[in-house]
């Protein structure tokens, strides 16, 4: 005890960088407020014109903050009926292509021997471009309806689905096939049927995995979705809006679109994020 | 007889021919049927030999040159591009992430925006990159950039924070420098995630190239693309620039993997 109290004594001080790094407490500070002084900068220069001087262009092509705030505010209605088109083909495409991806997993993992190949198959698609799979499918889908807007939703949700479907084909099978040892050979003992171990033992077990391709998958939706739409028939959708503006150099209102296609990007993840926390609480 | 074809089933690749095999069967079917309900099949679902037909035929398309010269033509042209951004994108995420992993600060600063950057649909803003910059070249090789920059910084950062507690204690107990600790320890236990960073990373910047190259025309695949599917030249141009990039988004993950292989040879046994 005596020992103690002198070694503490002779002990340095420690120095006030060392405590602030052991203290707790200023770390959780300073994990919000780091990021918020340098948002506060990077506003204060978008504001005060600094970020068009490095980089050599003028308000008309990166207007100021306010202005886009503005132009957003004034074009309410129009904006949400872009949004609510782009939402929908990325949420379609992405209900559908996970569904579709984890069928495949599960597929090649009840047949180990045939469906082997069949995720590195969707994983080729992952690397299709998007650009390159776009346009063939404006083409499938002209017969499909008279209307344009139909069409047109409908290819796009297709360029939406094939994406998510590799994600999540890719991700899932590693979930359903990558599990600990003793447990296949727990369910073997027991003398478990194929559909029990599929139930109680890989689906649970790919559960994680899955939120890891959604993860990749929910981004890429929308980014999918909005590529298409520079692509499709019909003009709607944030992304198409976009390109529309800038072809007639209205870059404001081209801004206003890419600030709601951020949030819309921003939205998702915290949902997906919210989700997350719900439905995995078992697993951490 | 029967053990013999057994033994080939069970070889890793005949699962995935077997796949591929499914896949151009139900094109062909599905050719079949366009060819017999369509005026013009070549538009929608032409036989995959036609598309082989056109790669091979010596017919002028466009500007003196067949169909897969002009393919290979504007290919080079953009992959350079595509190359250029990732290369400087690949460069700066891992920069990035050894910044972040050197000072707790910058981490705290920046990683948020990391998240960010990933969020926002960078493909949508081509546009006004191609405004700002005024160069479709110069923004070209600015959005490749940005899109490989979040998977391998990200990617990279994980790599760092994986490394266990007792090779740090290790390194504390050899008295080892902290440029010897980055070097022998962190740096070699993030090369994995570095190349998975990549593989994410190399074909976004593929798409990214090819869809900055639909904005302007000024040559590349992009712009071979639109204009062939303007009619402006054979509709076979289409599918072979459809082909070529599957083929490459797929032969550059391969690529990648092969490098890793090389600069990791701690891994081969």
């Amino acid at each position: 005890m005596e020992k103690e109290i002198r070694l503490q004594k002779i002990g340095r001080r420690k120095s006030l960088r060392q405590r602030a790094k052991e203290s707790k407490k200023w770390q959780k500070i300073t994990t919000v407020v780091y990021p918020l002084i340098f948002g506060a900068v990077l506003v204060g220069l978008w504001q005060g014109q600094i970020l068009h001087r490095w980089f050599h262009t003028d308000t008309f092509t990166l207007p100021l903050l306010n202005k886009i705030g503005e132009i957003m505010r004034d074009n309410m209605d129009k904006i949400l009926e872009n949004t609510g088109a782009t939402v929908s083909v990325a949420v379609i495409g992405l209900v559908i292509g996970s569904l579709l991806g984890y069928l495949v997993a599960v597929l090649a993992a009840l047949f180990p021997k045939i469906g082997m190949g069949g995720p590195a198959v969707l994983g080729a698609f992952a690397s299709v471009p998007v650009v390159a799979i776009a346009p063939v499918l404006n083409n499938w889908t002209k017969d499909l309806s008279d209307e344009a807007s139909i069409r047109s939703m409908i290819s796009k949700i297709i360029v939406v689905t094939l994406i998510c479907a590799a994600d999540m084909g890719l991700n899932a099978y590693r979930g359903l096939t990558e599990i600990k040892p003793f447990s296949e050979d727990l369910m073997a003992i027991y003398a478990a049927p194929k559909r029990t171990t599929l139930w109680k033992l890989r689906l649970p077990n790919s559960l994680p995995y899955v939120f890891t391709a959604l993860k990749v998958s929910v981004p890429a939706s929308i980014m999918t979705a909005i590529v298409s739409e520079y692509f499709a028939e019909y003009i709607t959708g944030v992304g198409r809006q976009i390109r529309e503006n800038i072809v007639l150099a209205q870059y404001a209102t081209a801004w206003a679109y890419i600030a709601t296609a951020c949030l819309i990007g921003i939205a998702a993840y915290v949902i997906l994020m919210a989700f997350q926390s719900i439905l995995l609480r078992r697993y951490s | 007889m029967i053990r013999k074809l057994d033994k080939i089933t069970n070889k890793k690749w005949f699962s995935s021919l077997l796949w591929v095999l499914l896949l151009v069967i139900a094109w062909e079917v599905g050719a079949y049927v366009v060819a017999g309900a369509k005026r013009t099949p070549e538009n929608i679902l032409p036989h995959l030999w036609q598309i082989i037909g056109a790669a091979a035929t010596g017919k002028k398309v466009a500007g003196g040159m067949t169909a897969l010269q002009a393919v290979f033509d504007s290919a080079r042209a953009t992959l350079f591009r595509a190359l250029l951004g990732f290369f400087f994108g690949a460069v700066s995420g891992f920069a990035f992430a050894l910044l972040m992993k050197l000072s707790g600060v910058v981490e705290k600063l920046l990683f948020p925006y990391l998240m960010l950057i990933q969020l926002i649909p960078v493909l949508g803003i081509a546009p006004i990159i191609l405004a700002i910059t005024g160069d479709i070249n110069v923004s070209r090789v600015v959005i490749a950039a940005i899109l490989s920059f979040y998977p391998v910084a990200t990617n990279t950062l994980a790599g760092f924070k994986a490394v266990e507690k007792e090779k740090y204690d290790l390194m504390h107990i050899c008295a080892a420098k902290t440029r010897m600790i980055y070097t022998k320890v962190l740096i070699p236990s993030a090369i994995p995630y570095f190349f998975t960073g990549l593989k994410i990373a190399a074909p976004m910047a593929v798409t990214a190239s090819i869809l900055v190259d639909t904005l302007q025309g000024d040559g590349g695949l992009g712009c071979l693309l639109s204009q062939s599917l303007k009619h402006a030249m054979s509709i076979y141009v289409f599918w072979l620039i459809v082909f070529f990039s599957a083929f490459i988004g797929i032969i550059v993950s391969k690529v990648i993997g092969w490098i890793e292989y090389s600069v990791s040879p701690w891994r081969r046994c």
